[in-house]
């Protein structure tokens, strides 16, 4: 779960594995996923007892900035 | 074992040393915050790390290794506050969500390219990108995320 300058270093990258580039998101595509409340109310009172109902929303951003991706699919096979 | 409450509890006290300080608490710390025997915060440690939430021990020990976003290990994630640097993030991605730890405040993420070494840097506020440098900044993980719980830290 790295940061690299561009796509062209993450290519680059000696451990780099092909047939995975659907894990390379742009930096504004990490950052929205990081932005549900799952990520957000990490200071709230209650985290960890409403951690679960944050899962939904986390799952839907992870489908909806990556085009329906396999590779970010939390859903069971 | 913790009730739901206790989990919170424990759970905030922990991330809120991490906010101010930048390492994690010992559970002896958890013990005296809340007035408790140490034997007891210890065991509200582990009964919090086994939450299935993104934080676990370093391995065999009582001692919090990571504690999502923060990492209680240096990374190569170097977080700065308001231009303070005091902490470490769990990876690349959470290092984005730091921001949401310091509200109101501009988070800079410091850290290498894993492929030639060379500098890169994010300003995040509230959640906005204000800078990336360079603009092209690309996260890369090479496991789908629905293996990552089978080994968080190696995910």
């Amino acid at each position: 779960m790295n940061l690299f300058r561009s796509r062209e270093h993450v290519k680059n990258w000696s451990l780099f594995e092909e047939g995975t580039e659907a894990g390379m998101l742009s930096l504004d595509d990490a950052m929205r996923i990081m932005s549900t409340p799952r990520h957000r109310n990490r200071l709230s009172l209650n985290y960890v007892s409403t951690f679960q109902d944050t899962v939904p929303v986390f799952a839907a951003r992870l489908l909806e900035v990556t085009d329906d991706s396999p590779f970010w699919d939390l859903r069971p096979s | 074992m913790s009730d739901a409450a206790q989990l919170d509890e424990t759970y905030h006290y922990i991330i809120s040393v991490f906010v101010e300080r930048g390492q994690a608490p010992h559970f002896t710390e958890i013990a005296s915050n809340f007035g408790v025997s140490v034997e007891e915060g210890k065991r509200r440690l582990h009964d919090l790390m086994a939450a299935r939430l993104p934080n676990w021990l370093f391995p065999e020990t009582d001692l919090i290794a990571s504690f999502a976003p923060f990492n209680n290990l240096p990374t190569q994630y170097r977080v700065s506050v308001n231009g303070e640097q005091r902490w470490f993030a769990q990876c690349g991605l959470e290092s984005l969500a730091m921001t949401w730890v310091f509200p109101g405040k501009l988070v800079t993420v410091n850290a290498p390219c894993l492929d030639c070494g060379e500098p890169l840097r994010v300003d995040i506020l509230d959640g906005v990108i204000k800078r990336a440098d360079p603009s092209d900044i690309t996260f890369y993980v090479d496991v789908p995320i629905k293996k990552w719980y089978g080994n968080l830290p190696f995910a």
